[in-house]
């Protein structure tokens, strides 16, 4: 199997596009993410030598902030990719085509993106090997860390498979249903702390499946829209499923979003004044900006250009929202002392914000690269059963 | 000084604890009680904590709550210490992915500093907001400045020293133990010997004997959030 050329980039076209670069003929989308990337690096390194208390603007009342809200989106973003990859294989296998191995090569760089930020969120990062030393099988996290590995694993294959030509049906499906298994358990880390009512749900796991679908819809929109334009491919024909997987991923989002914060608001426990507390910013931003206008937006044009903005759009907007799931957990205070404020508010710092950049940044970077050395050429493939 | 069968309460838990102590550790059960209308609301427990486990800033192992109860002109405060209610079915230790803290046989709910990964998995679970994350901030704002801010503090009974954010327990989750490490060298919990109102108990619950055991069975105790299914080992007395 030729790894050089087919998996990765080929040495000489690697080198070209890396020659490219250099003389300034790389593009701006290529610098900006360069720029992106270092800006991000060395926040990330700032992170790591200055440690959490100089750099990062979580604390005990707000123990995670944007870098797990991050992690969250990005980890997301990549079951998303599986997702479609899977119906897109299952549904449209034509229409798709095009686009296989571009998607699930950002399902797996989104799931490295991921782990970035989560990298800078821990206390002591340097202690992950006690996942395997000293594993704990009650928790979430350690199911979440197992289930993530053989996820890993099975989009890699399932990439090597469309690179390779020999796509596989069972691996397109294991790696399906690990990807259900994975970012469901991510949900059931937050939806199973009981001490947290924003949390505390049975729906959670199927909230972050939902999501999931709608911004990995998203992200790979805006490749399909990018790659129709680049090869001059059909529109029309092209476009057409992932109009239809984002419109049905809207509808998810809005069902789930309309129970989650419904079943909330009804809630009577310690806590649960934050589902009304949010409430405006749920129904205007949650629903209204998320989930709404992308819609409209989508019944207004259906060109290349208009779906990778309402892309775009759909994935800046998520990542808010991410953010508040995340933090609004912790907007009411569980012991209230001293000089704690009855909500809490918090502001993520300059360094925390450039992790995010780092992350989008390795995505872009990677993806505009092995674009450039010809590695999601169209290869004939066979179906492996 | 507050008296039982005319002695002072902090003789007859320390002659407890020296009973207690000559046990076997799976035998002792560690409880606390806090009795709220001998509590001042003066902080000394909080600041003694301090003191004894050299907290850093923002960490509090045993905060007071400051409550205003009723509507003028019938009002009056109520104090409410909050140390880890080293529950018997706590939410912190099953979300621990490495195990890092975990419930001792004599009741503690420990943390091994140099297991946790510093995820603050159990900050987010825990029901009483009783955990910190020690993120390596210092009263003086320099690494090394004061020495009294890098010192070993000898939590559980080990030597970690706060030299930077690579030396634990920075990085990881801190909580209260109950000055374990004084227990078992025969001393009260900090808190409970700087009580200025002598609001606090301690002792071997599995003691018949203990003052502890005979104050926890009174009727007018109740345990926090005890709705919630955690089986607290701190109890209180109204």
């Amino acid at each position: 199997m030729d790894v050089f050329g087919v998996i990765l980039p080929d040495r000489n076209r690697l080198a070209a596009t890396l020659a490219a670069a250099a003389r300034g003929k790389g593009g701006v989308p290529l610098y900006l993410s360069l720029l992106g990337l270092a800006a991000g690096l060395y926040a990330i390194a700032a992170i790591f030598i200055q440690g959490h208390a100089h750099t990062i603007n979580t604390s005990n009342l707000v123990p995670w902030g944007l870098q797990i809200s991050t992690y969250v989106y990005f980890a997301l973003l990549s079951t998303g990719c599986t997702f479609v990859n899977f119906f897109g294989h299952v549904f449209f296998e034509k229409q798709y085509k095009p686009f296989a191995s571009r998607i699930i090569f950002v399902g797996i760089v989104t799931a490295i993106a991921a782990f970035f930020s989560l990298a800078t969120e821990m206390g002591r990062v340097d202690r992950m090997y006690n996942f395997l030393l000293s594993p704990n099988p009650r928790s979430p996290m350690f199911w979440m860390g197992v289930w993530y590995t053989c996820y890993l694993i099975a989009i890699c294959v399932e990439y090597v498979n469309i690179q390779t030509s020999r796509h596989s049906s069972r691996v397109m499906w294991g790696a399906f249903f690990i990807a259900i298994f994975t970012h469901s358990t991510l949900g059931s880390l937050l939806g199973s702390v009981s001490s947290r009512v924003y949390y505390y749900s049975a729906l959670m796991p199927i909230y972050f499946l939902f999501i999931a679908f709608l911004t990995g819809c998203a992200l790979t929109t805006i490749i399909a829209g990018l790659t129709v334009k680049q090869q001059k491919l059909d529109a029309a024909f092209h476009l057409h499923p992932f109009v239809t997987m984002l419109r049905v991923g809207l509808g998810l989002a809005l069902l789930i979003t309309f129970w989650r914060t419904m079943i909330g608001l009804s809630a009577h426990l310690e806590g649960s004044e934050v589902f009304s507390l949010t409430l405006i910013n749920s129904v205007l931003f949650g629903i209204v900006v998320v989930i709404v206008i992308p819609y409209l937006l989508l019944r207004m044009g259906s060109g290349a250009n208009w779906l990778i903005f309402v892309g775009l759009f759909i994935m800046g907007t998520q990542l808010k929202a991410r953010n508040d799931l995340v933090t609004g957990a912790f907007k009411i205070p569980l012991f209230r002392v001293y000089d704690m404020p009855e909500v809490v508010h918090y502001t993520p710092s300059a360094y925390e914000y450039l992790v995010v950049v780092a992350s989008a940044s390795l995505v872009t970077v990677l993806y505009i690269i092995f674009e450039r050395s010809g590695v999601f050429e169209t290869r004939d493939s066979k179906e492996v059963r | 000084m507050d008296q039982f069968d005319d002695r002072d309460i902090l003789d007859i838990m320390h002659a407890d604890l020296q009973r207690a102590l000559k046990k076997p550790r799976k035998e002792r059960r560690w409880v606390m009680a806090i009795d709220l209308k001998k509590c001042i609301g003066c902080h000394a427990c909080t600041t003694g904590c301090m003191s004894e486990n050299l907290t850093p800033p923002d960490i509090h192992y045993r905060p007071v709550k400051e409550e205003e109860i009723g509507e003028f002109p019938n009002t009056a405060m109520r104090f409410l210490p909050r140390p880890c209610m080293q529950c018997d079915a706590p939410t912190c230790t099953p979300v621990c992915p490495v195990t890092a803290t975990y419930k001792r046989d004599d009741g503690i709910v420990a943390i091994d500093y140099q297991k946790c990964i510093g995820c603050r998995y159990c900050l987010v679970a825990c029901a009483y907001g009783a955990r910190s994350a020690d993120v390596g901030r210092y009263y003086t704002g320099e690494f090394h400045n004061q020495t009294y801010e890098v010192e070993d503090s000898g939590e559980y009974g080990k030597s970690f020293k706060r030299k930077s954010h690579w030396h634990s327990p920075v990085g990881n989750a801190r909580k209260c133990h109950f000055c374990i490490h004084r227990v078992e060298k025969g001393e009260l919990t900090r808190c409970t010997t700087t009580c200025l109102g002598s609001a606090t108990y301690f002792g071997d619950a599995n003691d018949p004997q203990a003052l502890i055991t005979r104050v926890i069975s009174r009727l007018n105790v109740f345990r926090y959030k005890e709705e919630l299914g955690t089986r607290p080992l701190v109890y209180y007395l109204t």
